[in-house]
C-alpha cells in the first residue's frame, strides 16, 4: 500500500482526493514560480531579444539571424573564447594538480589537519571584489608583494608587469583563481580519500604494489567520482568568468584578459547592442554546455561499471 | 645469535620511524607553505589597513609605526561602508528567508509526495541550474517588472539562483526522515502543512543551517547581480561600494581601500572561523553528498 495523505478510515471525497492530488503541486508552487519567472523565462525570452537590433530604448527591428551571422563572421569572438579556453586549460590543471597533491598530504598528516583545511578553505568565503581589489595591488609593479618578494628572493629576473603585459595578465588572473579555490577543490578531494577503504590499499600492498602504482591503480579510480565534481566545477567557472577580469583588468590590456561573459555584458551595456549581446549568450550557452557533456564523456568512459 | 637478529629487527624499525618522521616533516613543510599563501596576504591586507600612504610605498612589509586609525574613518565616511553594510545584510538576510521557506517546503514535498511530474521537475533544474543566464533578457525582465533599483529584486535575483541546489539538500535530509513521525503527528489531528512545520522542520537545523550558510555567503559576496541591478548609490551593497570606490580613489587612496576590504572581509572571515565545521560543510555540500 502506497503511503496516503489522508488518515486512514475517514470517508474520502471526490473532492479531497482531487485536491491531495493537487496539494503536491502547490508545495513546490512558489519555489518552481521564483525559478520559473527569474531564471527559465529569460532562458527563453532571450531567444526572440537575440533576433533583433535593439539599443534597448529605440523599437526595436527584427532582423532574423543577422547577430549570429555577425558573432560568427567577428574576429574578436574566437579571441575571447580561446582566452576562456585558455583561462580553463590554467585554472582547471592549477587547482586540480595543486588540490589533489595538498589533500593526500593532509590525508597522511594527522595533526593539524582542522588547522590546515580551516586556513586554506579561507578564501571561498571572500568576495571576489576583496580578492580582486587586493590582488591588483599585490601586483603592483612597483609597490606590490610579489616584485617585492621576488626581488627579495634574488629572483629579478621575474619581475613583471603582471596585470599591466598583455603577454601575462590573463595567467596572473588565473593565479588569483587558483589561489581562491584551491583550499575549497582539496576539502573535497580530501573527503573522496577518507572514503577510500584502509583494505584496498593493504590488498595492493601485499601484491607488491609501490606507493606510485597505489595511486595511479587505487587512489585516482576510486577518486573519479569527487575528480569530475572538481573538474566540472572548475570548467563551468572558467567557461563563466567575469568578477575578476571585470574588477582586475577590465578585459585589457589590448583585450588579453576579455572573455565571453566579460564581452557580453560590454557590447550589452557598454555600446547597448541588446540583441548582439543576447545571441553572445546563446553561443556561450550552446559551449558551456558541449564542453560540459564532452567533459563528462571523457571522464566517464573509461568505466569499467562492474 | 638471537641478539643479533633483534639489534638488526630493531634498526630496521628505527629506519622505519626515521623515514616516516622525514616524510612527515615534508608533508608539514609543504602544507605550511600553501597555508602562508593563503593566509599571509589577507593578514597583510589587514595590516596594510593600519599604514599611512607613505608607509605603503615605503615600508612593504613591515609592521606600521603607529596604527593609522583614520583610515578607518575615512573609509566609513567616503566609501559610505556603515549604509553599505546594512544593504548587505538587508539583502544577504532576505535572500537567507526567501530561499529557506521556499525551498524546504519545495524539498518536503519532492522527498515525501509522489507525484507525477516530479521527476521532470527535478531534470529541469539539474539541466537549468548550472546555465548562464543571458544577461539581456534578465536583465530586461527586471525594467519591466520595476524590480532593478529595489531590495526585492535584488533578494529575487539571489533566490532564484540558490533555489535549485536548495531543494536538493532539502531532500536529501527529508528523505533521511523517518515517515512515521509525519504519520504520528497526522493521527494526532495535523494537516500535512502543520505536521511539516511543527515536528519535521524544529528537527531540521541541519539542512537549514546549510542552506543558510550556502545562501547568505553567495548573497554577501555577490558581486554581478548588484552591478547588473542596482543604480542608486543608497542601495548598493558592499561589494559594488568597494568597486565604485576603487575606481574612483583607487589609484590615490590605497590605505583607505585596504580598510574598506578589511571591514568588507573581516566579520565574514571571524564567523567563519569560529563556525568553521559548519561553514565547510555547506559551502562543500552539493560537490560532496551527505
Amino acid at each position: 500500500m502506497p503511503a496516503t495523505i489522508m488518515p486512514k478510515n475517514e470517508p474520502v471525497s471526490a473532492r479531497r482526493r482531487r485536491l491531495s492530488k493537487l496539494s503536491p503541486y502547490l508545495w513546490i508552487l512558489p519555489a518552481l514560480a521564483v525559478y520559473g519567472v527569474f531564471k527559465l523565462y529569460p532562458l527563453v525570452s532571450g531567444l526572440q531579444m537575440s533576433l533583433l537590433r535593439w539599443d534597448g530604448i529605440e523599437e526595436p527591428r527584427y532582423i532574423g539571424l543577422r547577430n549570429f551571422e555577425k558573432i560568427l563572421s567577428d574576429p574578436m569572438t574566437g579571441a575571447v573564447l580561446m582566452n576562456n579556453v585558455h583561462y580553463a586549460v590554467g585554472t582547471v590543471l592549477g587547482k586540480i594538480v595543486l588540490s589533489l597533491f595538498l589533500a593526500i598530504l593532509l590525508h597522511q598528516a594527522l595533526k593539524g589537519r582542522t588547522f590546515y583545511r580551516t586556513s586554506l578553505f579561507m578564501p571561498v568565503v571572500m568576495s571576489f571584489v576583496v580578492v580582486g581589489v587586493l590582488w591588483s595591488w599585490l601586483f603592483n609593479p612597483q609597490f606590490g608583494l610579489i616584485n617585492s618578494l621576488l626581488r627579495g628572493l634574488g629572483l629579478g629576473v621575474l619581475v613583471q608587469d603582471w596585470l599591466g603585459d598583455a603577454a601575462v595578465a590573463l595567467n596572473s588572473l588565473i593565479l588569483v583563481d587558483i589561489w581562491k579555490w584551491y583550499g575549497f577543490h582539496m576539502v573535497i578531494f580530501l573527503a573522496g580519500l577518507q572514503s577510500i577503504p584502509d583494505e584496498l590499499y593493504e590488498a595492493a600492498r601485499i601484491d607488491g604494489a609501490s606507493v606510485w602504482q597505489q595511486f595511479l591503480h587505487v587512489t585516482l579510480p576510486m577518486l573519479q567520482p569527487v575528480m569530475i565534481v572538481n573538474v566540472t566545477i572548475s570548467v563551468m567557472g572558467a567557461f563563466n568568468v567575469f568578477d575578476i577580469p571585470f574588477i582586475m583588468t577590465a578585459g585589457g590590456p589590448a583585450n588579453a584578459t576579455n572573455v565571453m561573459a566579460l564581452h557580453i555584458y560590454i557590447r550589452g551595456f557598454k555600446f547597448y547592442r541588446f540583441g548582439f549581446s543576447a545571441a553572445l549568450s546563446y553561443v556561450l550557452l550552446v559551449i558551456v554546455t558541449l564542453v560540459a557533456a564532452i567533459q563528462l564523456k571523457l571522464m566517464t568512459s573509461g568505466d569499467n561499471t562492474d | 645469535m638471537s641478539a643479533a637478529r633483534f639489534s638488526g629487527q630493531e634498526s630496521r624499525q628505527q629506519g622505519i620511524h626515521w623515514r616516516h618522521v622525514l616524510v612527515s616533516l615534508f608533508n608539514h613543510a609543504i602544507l605550511i607553505l600553501f597555508t602562508i599563501i593563503i593566509v599571509y596576504p589577507v593578514l597583510w591586507m589587514i595590516l596594510a589597513s593600519f599604514k599611512t600612504p607613505g608607509e605603503l610605498i615605503s615600508n612593504i612589509w613591515g609592521l606600521p609605526a603607529e596604527p593609522a586609525l583614520q583610515n578607518y574613518a575615512d573609509a566609513w565616511e567616503k566609501a559610505r561602508l556603515g549604509r553599505a553594510l546594512l544593504n548587505s545584510g538587508i539583502v544577504s538576510i532576505g535572500a537567507v528567508l526567501v530561499v529557506v521557506c521556499l525551498s524546504s517546503i519545495a524539498g518536503y514535498a519532492f522527498a515525501k509526495f509522489s507525484f507525477r511530474f516530479s521527476g521532470i521537475i527535478l531534470l529541469v533544474f539539474v539541466f537549468t541550474m548550472q546555465a548562464p543566464v543571458p544577461i539581456i533578457p534578465f536583465y530586461v525582465l527586471f525594467v519591466r517588472l520595476k524590480l532593478t533599483d529595489s531590495y526585492l529584486g535584488l533578494i529575487l535575483a539571489i533566490a532564484s539562483g540558490a533555489i535549485p541546489l536548495s531543494i536538493f539538500i532539502f531532500q536529501a535530509f527529508f528523505r533521511s526522515i523517518p515517515n512515521e513521525l509525519r504519520e504520528a503527528a497526522k493521527i494526532d489531528g495535523c494537516s500535512e502543512f502543520t505536521a511539516f512545520l511543527r515536528v519535521v522542520m524544529p528537527i531540521s537545523g541541519p539542512a537549514v543551517a546549510t542552506v543558510s550558510i550556502l545562501t547568505f555567503v553567495g548573497a554577501w559576496n555577490e558581486y554581478f547581480l548588484p552591478l547588473l541591478l542596482i543604480r542608486s548609490d543608497e542601495l548598493r551593497p558592499l561589494t559594488l561600494t568597494i568597486q565604485v570606490f576603487f575606481l574612483q580613489f583607487g589609484r590615490a587612496e590605497w590605505n583607505v581601500i585596504f580598510a574598506t576590504l578589511s571591514i568588507a572581509s573581516i566579520p565574514m572571515i571571524v564567523i567563519y572561523v569560529l563556525l568553521q565545521r559548519w561553514f565547510i560543510r555547506g559551502l562543500t555540500s552539493g560537490s560532496i553528498k551527505g
